[in-house]
Parts: structure tokens; C-alpha cells; sequence
């Protein structure tokens, strides 16, 4: 037996590769499944079931917080990608070792 | 023309005021982040501030807006040059992969007099041709050192005890000056020795030829003597003298001692540092024991808990502050390879924290029998019967065959923090390292999972602990600033 419990994420909050990398992060707390439905993520954390109650609480709490960072973190990479690009070319322009490297996309 | 902007340039806030410069995030407690950037560099922010940095509703004038644009977390119109720094603190963050190998390990014998329970290699036997190295195959050793492209190239001789076979450590010394005559590089030699057979002729040979001496040493007599068995029970008084001898004739600088925490020592921690002090070191160098060969075999490991140990570290650490706090100047060795990390733009080049793994790119092993392992826990790990660090053989593979096989490569690709689930959006990125050699030994695979990783639970913990507490203690912080600069 293990214990089960369902959280709703709405997609049109937060998209699947953060709901992907928050439940990741507490993968030592609960094992994780998920259904598709619509604009709807259905998310079971399935617990060991000798979790006590304060413990999944806390846990659910963890993931819920982790989501909101996830959801963040996804705005910083966005935001910033080019500019990563820039510094990453930049710091290496003198190194020769990205001359003539084909480059993704190309 | 005016050498500086108007005043509204600089004060004058704007709806659009500023871009984002990449960074990581990870919480630090419950009401704070730490930030670091992509050279990085770290600083601590509220959870309301860095909700309002990424959504763009930071104020312009506020001590956290300047700070973030100081260390380049964003970038408005004033500040022009962020990029350009940035991908210049970048390239120095990196500046020394090219160097490659600088330390070969070299097992000059697997014999030992000493039968400590977490040793993970040593033999009790006189039987010298089994588990000593030879001549032929230092030579052969020796040629790989020299391949590997390291300005500076240090040689430690482990073993066992290597001054069993010291007569093959004097070989090596002098083949490698020999050789560094004309390749020129920085060289340099370290035996890690227990010092029981450290006699005046051994160490005049060290004081001649500028050997640095790292030995054991794991705190008072009682405790390092049940840690440490030899026979006459004498392992202690034998560091001690052999400590002594050594700063006499090598010098006091060049003799430096490493401790094992084992279950015996969890609730001794001041008794160990104060041995340390009265031994007149100036630091320690608090390390938890190795999942690797008798140390598991003996269930040394399952002896205490990750957290167990973070207690004890955490409890060394505190009490170094208050010696230092009350005029006693001495250093907590781990937290010092960290600092420099997190408090300078250089590093120690210490090989366990590292990313890309240091495993054959920062240090390799040349066996006894010729083997060629990827690090000193990769031979470890083969003692237990594992040999998937084994590179090669000096008598069957070229340089070339071992340094580019898919036994190396594989795990350094594969572990690359960058890349890592968990790791690629961690703040604490830049200051931690890979370990796949750890991994592969507690998890089955050279990167585990992060959220049950050891490695990561014991390394996050006190990232956590060292930050808070320069945000909190400004004599901390000012003490930390000392290590890391040193």
C-alpha cells in the first residue's frame, strides 16, 4: 500500500518541463505521476506508507514552492538566452576552439 | 566633454530599467535565495526581492538593485560593459582545463605495517615482489607523467605505506629530475606517509630533493591509536616523532597531516583540533571516510549518517571561529577550497570538486602492477572487486589509448554539472563538482540522483552554512575573505 494524493496544476500557470524539474527535485520524498486533460496537469505524489501525515503535508507544501522557483527560473532562462549566448562566444573567442563548429540549427 | 553622465543618467528611475544577465537560484532558508551568476558569483537576496528582480518591479535606487548590478545579475543603460565582464570572469573561471594532468599518483607499494580498519588498500605481508612497484614500470610511468601538456606537475607516492619500497621512491625522484631537465616544468613530490619508518637518511633525502610530507594524524594519542592499529600500539607516538623529525629536517612548511573521521571521533572533535594546535599545525582539514574498500567491508561507512557528520563539521568549524574570534589563527582546510571558490575568481585545483570531473584530466593513478586508474578512489574501488575506473595498463596501452578510452570519457561527459539534473539550475554550481566516481560507487551510476545523493546533501549543507554565515557574522565573513586569499 502507499499513500496517494492529486494536485491540479493549470498549464496555462505553468508549463510541463517545470512541473517535470519540481517533481525531480523532490523525487526522494515521493514518487510522481501524471495525467494530461485539457489545460490540466493531474499530479499524483504516491508516498511511501510510513510517511506520517506531517511529512506528505510538508512534502506537497515543497513541491508546490518548488513550482512557483521552477516557474521562475524558466523566465530568467527565456529572458536571458541570447545574452548567455553572447558571453559564452565571447569568453571563448580567443580559445580557437569553436572555429569553424558547426552551430545548432545551422 | 563631461567625464561622467548627467546626475538623472544615474538616479532617475524607469518603468524598463534593466535586463536580466543569466542566473541560478536556490533557496538558502526559508525567507532568503542565493543568487549566483554565470562567473559565479553569489549574493543573497529576500524571496520578495528576487520575485520582484524577475519580474521586473525591482526599484532602481534600492541597495539590492545596485548590488545585483554590481556583480552583474542585470544590466540597465548605464552599465555598458556587464557583458564584456562577464564573459572575461568566465574565461578565467575556466583558464585552467587546458592544463590538464598535474597530479600522477604513483603506488609504490600496497604493503603496510599499520591494519586500519577504513583503509581501503593496504596489505600485511612481507612478500615484497607481490605488491611492490618496479623499477621498468616507474619508467613507463614516468613517460605518461611527462605526456600530460601541466606546466606544474606534482608526483605523490602513496601506497600502503611507501617508504617500504622508499628505495623505488628515490628511483622515480631522481629519474623525474633527470627527465625535468629539459622539460622544465614546475615539479614537485609529496609522500603520503604514516612517518613510523621515517628515519634521518629518508627524510634527508625529502629535505634535498624539496619533498613535501603529508601524513596521518586523527586527533589525541587514545583516538588515533583505536583508529590507527600497528603493532606496539604505537601509531600515534610514532606520527609524532616522525612529525617532529620531519619539520627538523625537511622544514616545518613542507609536513602537513590528514585526519579520518570514523564513529570514534564524531563526538571529539575539539580534542582532535586541539591536538592539531598543540602539534602546531595550522589547520585541519575536517574530511568525512570514503565509501570504498575495507571501510565498507568493516561497515566503517554505515557507522554514521551524512547528517551525523555535518554535525561534527559543522561543530569543528564553529569552535575554529571562536579560536580565531579569541586570537588563534587556524584554518578549517575544506571550507578554505570552497571560500576560494565562492570569494575569488581562482581555485586550489583540490580534484573531488570539480566540474568536469578531475578524474584523468586532473590526476591519475599508476598502480603497483602497472594498472592505470582514473583517480586514487578508482583504485580503491577496484580493491573491492570494481574495475570500471581502470583506464588501462603502462605494459599494454599507449598514452593516447588510455587518456581518449570511452572509460574515461564517458563518465567526465556524462557527470558535467552543467548538464546534470538538478545540478544545471543549482546556485551552488560553480563552487561544487562532479564526483561520477562517488556516484558510481553509492548509486550504480556515475551521476545518481541529486535529491539522494550524499555527495549533494553533504556539499549543499555547507555551501548553506558557510553563506549564512558571512550574511550573518561579519567576523566570519572577514576571517573566510583571509582563507580564501590564502
Amino acid at each position: 500500500m502507499s499513500i496517494e494524493k492529486k494536485i491540479d496544476v493549470d498549464l496555462s500557470s505553468f508549463n510541463l518541463d517545470a512541473i517535470k524539474r519540481a517533481a525531480y527535485r523532490c523525487s526522494n520524498r515521493f514518487a510522481f505521476d501524471m495525467v494530461i486533460a485539457a489545460q490540466t496537469a493531474s499530479c499524483t505524489l504516491i508516498f511511501d506508507d510510513d510517511k506520517s501525515s506531517d511529512f506528505v503535508e510538508l512534502a506537497i507544501s515543497v513541491f508546490r514552492k518548488e513550482l512557483l522557483d521552477q516557474d521562475l527560473r524558466q523566465s530568467i532562462r527565456a529572458e536571458t538566452e541570447n545574452v548567455r549566448n553572447v558571453i559564452l562566444a565571447h569568453a571563448f573567442s580567443l580559445t580557437g576552439l569553436l572555429k569553424d563548429e558547426p552551430v545548432q540549427g545551422d | 566633454m563631461s567625464r561622467f553622465k548627467a546626475i538623472e543618467e544615474y538616479e532617475a528611475p524607469r518603468a524598463d530599467a534593466y535586463r536580466l544577465l543569466p542566473f541560478r537560484f536556490t533557496a538558502l532558508d526559508d525567507s532568503s535565495y542565493v543568487l549566483t551568476n554565470i562567473a559565479g558569483e553569489h549574493l543573497v537576496l529576500s524571496n520578495e526581492s528576487l520575485r520582484a528582480l524577475v519580474r521586473h518591479n525591482l526599484p532602481r535606487g534600492s541597495p539590492e538593485f545596485v548590488e545585483l548590478r554590481a556583480r552583474h545579475f542585470l544590466q540597465d543603460s548605464v552599465d555598458s560593459v556587464a557583458v564584456d565582464l562577464l564573459a572575461l570572469k568566465l574565461r578565467t573561471r575556466y583558464r585552467r582545463l587546458p592544463e590538464f594532468t598535474a597530479l600522477h599518483i604513483f603506488v609504490v607499494t600496497l604493503r603496510c605495517e599499520h591494519s586500519c580498519p577504513y583503509c581501503q588498500v593496504s596489505r600485511q605481508t612481507e612478500d615484497v615482489a607481490a605488491f611492490d612497484m618496479t623499477p621498468e614500470t616507474a619508467d613507463k610511468a614516468l613517460d605518461f607523467v611527462f605526456r600530460s601538456p601541466a606546466a606544474a606537475i606534482k608526483i605523490e607516492f602513496q601506497g600502503g605505506e611507501p617508504l617500504l619500497n622508499f628505495g623505488l621512491i628515490r628511483y622515480v625522484v631522481e629519474q623525474a629530475e633527470k627527465r625535468n631537465a629539459s622539460e622544465k616544468r614546475d615539479l614537485r613530490f609529496v609522500i603520503a606517509t604514516n612517518l613510523a619508518l621515517a628515519t634521518r637518511e629518508i627524510l634527508s633525502f625529502c629535505a634535498a630533493h624539496s619533498i613535501d610530507i603529508s601524513t596521518s594524524l586523527d586527533g589525541p594519542e587514545d583516538l588515533h591509536n583505536k583508529n590507527r592499529p600497528r603493532p606496539g600500539r604505537n601509531s600515534h607516538q610514532k606520527a609524532v616523532e616522525g612529525i617532529q623529525l620531519a619539520r627538523e629536517i625537511v622544514g616545518r612548511e613542507r609536513v602537513s597531516a590528514l585526519m579520518t573521521t570514523t564513529s570514534k571521533s564524531l563526538d571529539r572533535v575539539r580534542d582532535i583540533i586541539d591536538e592539531y594546535l598543540r602539534l602546531e599545525f595550522p589547520g585541519i582539514f575536517l574530511r568525512p571516510l570514503s565509501p570504498y574498500g575495507f571501510a565498507v567491508k568493516t561497515n566503517a561507512i554505515a557507522a554514521y549518517t551524512t547528517a551525523r557528520w555535518l554535525e561534527f563539521y559543522k561543530e569543528g568549524l564553529e569552535y575554529i571561529l571562536h579560536l580565531n574570534q579569541v586570537g588563534v589563527r587556524f584554518r578549517e582546510f575544506y571550507a578554505s577550497v570552497i571560500l576560494k571558490k565562492m570569494l575569488t575568481s581562482d581555485e586550489s585545483g583540490f580534484v573531488d570538486l570539480v566540474s568536469p570531473a578531475g578524474i584523468g584530466i586532473k590526476a591519475l593513478v599508476y598502480n603497483y602492477d602497472g594498472a592505470v586508474y582514473a583517480s586514487d578512489e578508482s583504485r580503491m574501488l577496484a580493491e573491492m572487486g570494481d574495475y570500471t575506473f581502470r583506464l588501462g595498463s603502462l605494459e599494454t596501452d599507449s598514452y593516447e589509448d588510455v587518456m581518449l578510452s570511452d572509460r574515461l570519457l564517458d563518465p567526465i561527459e556524462e557527470s558535467m554539472t552543467t548538464s546534470v539534473p538538478m545540478c544545471n539550475e543549482c546556485a551552488f554550481e560553480p563552487f561544487c563538482g562532479a564526483d561520477p566516481v562517488f556516484h558510481h560507487t553509492a548509486y550504480g551510476d556515475v551521476v545518481g540522483r541529486k535529491p539522494e545523493s550524499a555527495f549533494c546533501a553533504r556539499n549543499m549543507a555547507i555551501f548553506r552554512y558557510l553563506i549564512a554565515k558571512m550574511r550573518d557574522d561579519s567576523g566570519a565573513r572577514r576571517l573566510f575573505l583571509n582563507w580564501a586569499n590564502q
